[in-house]
């Protein structure tokens, strides 16, 4: 390259920019186009790294990784000198734990967690330990009356406590002042030290004792040590969030991926324009001696230059909108998985440099078609019109033959799918199968049209007609609002039908009155005891044991196989007879979809789980529904729990009380049997409290979402102010025939209409078929939950009525600006235009 | 007809306020066809485009058909356009979307002035009958500019302005469209104001005018 090239060069890089000058907006949209990509795409990375960097973090919460826990055989807690004596023993490894449940004064129920921060094993916390070590946490403060009590700040927010305040019980008692806890690996739960922790809760025991990482030198020697009392469990609760969280992962960043994919179908449509407009541009550069070479190069370079400032200016957004998204996926994470994800979000090079190559790509990918059809031609085109509406037929018929191949490469991945990424793969041929093969069908559809209304009066068949001359810059709108629309209808169906099944669900399940989960509760005694006689129809006390079966913490539960809710158990899937032969001693086990979905249990299979008296088998009688578990489990008879397992813990009490009788008295002889309030809920309670869980749960879908179609409409404004600034000596002509200002907008709208109400129409059937997939494939694949698919027009409605929402706003956004432009493009008539 | 009375039109530049027209008087009357020369930037086209009400002048009234221009709103002016003044310009306009025939067809249906025998004779002389189910993409320069002069005649408006019409086309056609357009005009009864820079092409026509430094001569400068 010679010294005159870059100056060349620099020339005609100015020449093409200057066309920005005269068209702000489409520098606005183009820009708009990739920040929206980028930004929605950035924002879910930002908040999956944040929260996969989380995970590692949250392997403290006080002994998920514990190597083992120490607890009282007979529930009563352990004894705090029994913890000194192991402590002055020599078991430095050993850390008490409190955990209690309590109300506040408006009823809202709390989780206390504490322990003596001094404690703790080096390398999990304490002083100069890893997960205390946060400037503004004053340790001291902490261990010393009056002592702290920290609040996660979002439970902080949701209670509405100040820094300093004092949380009043429901009792009257107080929590130590708060302070809000920049960390928040204790979870949803208040953090305290264990001596305040006891004067709070009026108790003289732990919990239990947790134990750090040991040898199976020092295991034994503990084992040994313990008084009678005491026993000793390996940790069966050890998390791997990492893996159990990876399918929600993959859905947002699938989701996250169609967000970009929509942006970009904005960014293909601004570049597309400005390349149409700026042909006269091209073409006289290359009348004047600029090589094709040096064109590409100055497009190349344009690239570049839009590809950094878009990719910057996304980021910067998703980091804003990861801001706003996070409390929605924290909610998710922590009700599906019990995972907790911190608050400070931060930009990671590898985020910023994918995103900065996905724009370029992008980028490429968008200028590449229109730019070789622009630099192959001939430098002065034939430029017939009608050799324009052959091409135009032809890009309908290319992306038709596309839409055909990724349709059976989707019947191809369909039939091999093992995977979640394989189900997403297949998600995103059958939508850009759909999306391309949308053009062919609206013309056809445009088509048809037009012989009906052959005999209509003239200016009605050409107000439609029109649309002829709108699918073109349309088309790529529409595909971006297809997809926009499918996405929200299938996960819209899929997230009715869960809410539904799940509704239904609890109705089943949660069929005695209260519910309790008390520590300080002899249940038997309780039940026995011939003064609750009056009021107490039914109990069932529930059993279980954790285990570790296919490498996962796994509970199982001992059921009464007298009481309504077990004999009314609703089974997914089983064989004949299944409840009458599990309860009937038969070997029989029952099993959660999990087992079935995730772990590979078949109805009929031998599971052999690994007992006191070693590995025992069981025959797989039935599997039922456990929405919202991450985890496998599995239901025996009471009986044959305590029969295998020594050391059975109790895991709750229902309650069915008498006709007439209300909840006062029961809660009141619960009380009075030692339970503290916050330890039982009612069964309306549950369902409500479970139903705003699942909402919660579900808020990030539906904000990615409603964010998918505001992209997917300003693709729509982008179309037609292109249609509108190209069209516009057009429309000035036609206004010198005497064509209204109504008429005009009739000729613009009804086309946008028509080709809208069709895509929405094609998106329906899309939708369904999508959260078919996503309920039967990818749900199961995910979660392991199986549940009817219940379709509704109700979504179809309402995103029917949000299109017509947007199309509006776009019309009043084109209409400002016809009134605006018209009369100088009427001014203009009969000039060179 | 048409009657344009002491008409001025300025326009902001940046090197300041140009007078384009500075007080120009013109009337034609029905069945009179007049043309309107000048060179580049004279203000032919300006004229033109106040007469059709496309904008407003500054100063001074337009009549068309006796009714002044300035009394009336959007809707009345495009009112107007649609059955009394019809453009026909250099750019054809045609609707891409609709054939031929419908091309023809489009401006009486605005007005609901439907005349088949008139339509006929139309098609019938600007040699457009084997061209009607065509669309506009598919018709040379010469055919697409018989079809707008075929559309802007059908109605039979009052008044014709016409911008370059034949500016489009080569040398030979612009003689056959330009005899064949005015004829065209005379069978519809209409009066014509045409704007050309070709003295060839308005010698076709009854009178010839002049736009001089804002005025009208009666003689070339």
């Amino acid at each position: 390259m010679n010294r005159a090239e870059p100056e060349r060069l620099g020339g005609v890089i100015r020449a093409l920019l200057s066309h920005y000058w005269r068209h702000p907006w489409q520098a606005v949209f183009l820009l708009a186009g990739l920040v929206a990509g980028v930004a929605l795409w950035s924002a879910v990375q930002i908040i999956n790294s944040h929260a996969r960097a989380s995970y590692a973090e949250a392997d403290f919460v006080l002994g998920a990784q514990a190597s083992h826990w120490i607890r009282s055989r007979s529930g009563a807690g352990v004894a705090q000198a029994d913890y000194i004596a192991l402590r002055r023993a020599g078991f430095r490894q050993v850390f008490p734990v409190v955990q209690a449940r309590v109300s506040t004064a408006d009823n809202a129920p709390l989780a206390i967690i504490a322990t003596d921060l001094l404690a703790l094993p080096a390398g999990m916390a304490g002083e100069g330990g890893d997960a205390f070590d946060n400037a503004s946490l004053d340790w001291q403060a902490f261990v010393q009356p009056p002592y702290q009590a920290w609040f996660p700040a979002a439970v902080a927010s949701e209670l509405g406590i100040a820094e300093g305040e004092q949380l009043a019980l429901h009792d009257g008692r107080r929590l130590p002042p708060a302070v809000i806890a920049a960390r928040e690996q204790q979870g949803r739960q208040i953090f305290m030290d264990v001596g305040a922790a006891l004067s709070l809760l009026g108790r003289d025991r732990f919990t239990a004792l947790a134990v750090g990482p040991a040898s199976p030198d020092d295991v034994a020697r503990l084992a040994a040590a313990l008084p009678a009392d005491l026993m000793l469990d390996a940790n069966q609760q050890r998390l791997d969030l990492t893996q159990l969280t990876a399918s929600l992962h993959t859905q947002l960043t699938a989701m996250s991926l169609l967000s970009f994919a929509v942006g970009l179908f904005i960014v293909f449509n601004a570049v597309r324009f400005s390349l149409w407009y700026r042909r006269p541009t091209l073409r006289t550069l290359r009348l004047v001696g600029v090589s094709v070479r040096a064109l590409a190069l100055a497009i190349v370079a344009e690239t570049l230059a839009w590809s950094v400032l878009g990719s910057a200016l996304g980021l910067l957004a998703g980091l804003g909108i990861s801001h706003a998204l996070l409390p929605s996926v924290s909610a998710s994470l922590q009700n599906l998985y019990g995972a907790v994800v911190g608050a400070d979000l931060l930009l990671d090079p590898v985020t910023i440099a994918i995103a900065w190559g996905m724009t370029l790509v992008g980028l490429a990918f968008a200028l590449a078609w229109p730019l070789l059809l622009q630099l192959r031609g001939p430098v002065l085109p034939g430029g017939s019109a009608s050799a324009g509406v052959m091409a135009e037929a032809r890009a309908r018929r290319v992306l038709l033959v596309g839409a055909g191949a990724l349709a059976l490469a989707a019947a191809g991945v369909y039939w091999q799918m093992g995977t979640v990424i394989e189900g997403f793969v297949l998600l995103g041929l059958v939508l850009f199968a759909a999306a391309w093969a949308l053009p062919q069908a609206l013309a056809s559809a445009h088509r048809l049209l037009g012989r009906a209304l052959a005999g209509a009066p003239l200016v009605q068949r050409w107000i439609v007609s029109d649309g002829w001359a709108q699918l073109p810059a349309l088309r790529t709108a529409m595909m971006a609002l297809l997809l926009a629309l499918t996405a929200n209808l299938g996960v819209e169906t899929l997230v009715g039908s869960f809410r539904t099944a799940l509704a239904g669900w609890l109705d089943q399940r949660i069929g005695a009155d209260i519910y309790v989960n008390s520590a300080q509760l002899d249940t038997r005694r309780f039940v026995a005891d011939p003064v609750n006689a009056d009021w107490l129809a039914t109990a069932h006390a529930r059993t279980g044991v954790t285990i570790r079966w296919q490498g996962r913490p796994t509970k199982v539960y001992g059921l009464d196989i007298t009481t309504p809710d077990t004999r009314a158990l609703p089974l997914a899937q089983a064989e004949p007879d299944a409840l009458a032969r599990w309860a009937g001693g038969d070997r029989r086990i029952l099993a959660n979809e999990q087992a079935h979905y995730l772990g590979g249990l078949r109805l009929g299979q031998t599971v052999t789980l690994p007992t006191d008296g070693g590995a025992t088998d069981y025959t797989v009688a039935g599997f039922f529904h456990d929405y919202g578990n991450p985890y496998f489990q599995f239901y025996l008879p009471r009986e044959e729990v305590a029969r295998r397992w020594r050391d059975v813990q109790s895991t709750g009490l229902a309650l069915w009380l008498k006709p007439g009788e209300d909840n006062e008295t029961a809660e009141a002889a619960l009380v009075a049997a030692g339970a503290q309030p916050g330890e039982w809920f009612a069964q309306g309670d549950i369902k409500r409290l479970s139903m705003k869980i699942f909402d919660r749960t579900f808020a990030m879908t539906a904000a990615m979402n409603t964010l998918t179609l505001l992209v997917a409409g300003a693709a729509l404004l982008t179309a037609l102010l292109a249609i509108l600034h190209e069209r516009l000596p057009e429309f000035a002509q036609w206004r010198a025939l005497g064509v209204t200002r109504r008429e005009l907008l009739r000729v613009i709208a009804v086309p946008l209409a028509l080709f809208v109400t069709l895509t929405w129409l094609a998106a329906i059937p899309l939708g369904a078929l999508l959260s078919w997939l996503l309920i039967h494939d990818l749900n199961v694949m995910s979660f392991g939950w199986s549940m009817p698919m219940l379709w509704s027009p109700q979504p179809a409605l309402k995103l029917g009525l949000l299109s017509a929402g947007i199309v509006v706003l776009v019309l009043m956004i084109v209409l400002s600006q016809l009134t605006r432009k018209l009369p100088q493009a009427m001014a203009q008539l009969g000039s060179a235009q | 007809m048409l009657s344009v009375s002491g008409v001025v039109k300025r326009y902001a530049q940046p090197e300041g306020e140009v007078t384009v027209l500075a007080g120009v008087d013109l009337s034609i009357a029905s069945g009179e066809a007049v043309a309107l020369l000048g060179e580049s930037g004279s203000g032919k086209s300006t004229l033109l485009h106040l007469a059709a009400g496309l904008d407003t002048p500054d100063a001074g009234i337009i009549q068309v058909g006796g009714q002044a221009l300035a009394a009336m709103d959007d809707r009345a002016l495009a009112a107007l356009r649609r059955g009394t003044v019809s453009l026909v310009f250099q750019q054809f306009h045609l609707i891409g979307t609709l054939s031929v025939a419908d091309n023809i067809r489009f401006q009486a249906a605005l007005c609901g002035r439907l005349d088949a025998a008139f339509e006929a004779e139309l098609i019938d002389r600007l040699g457009l009958a084997t061209q009607l189910d065509k669309y506009p993409h598919q018709l040379s320069g010469g055919q697409q500019q018989r079809v707008a002069i075929a559309r802007a005649l059908l109605h039979r408006p009052a008044l014709v302005l016409a911008d370059e019409p034949t500016g489009n086309l080569d040398e030979r056609s612009s003689g056959a469209v330009m005899a064949l357009f005015r004829d065209l005009v005379k069978a519809a009864g209409s009066a014509l104001l045409m704007v050309t820079h070709s003295r060839d092409m308005a010698d076709y026509l009854d009178r010839r005018l002049w736009l001089r430094e804002g005025r009208l001569h009666h003689e070339p400068g």
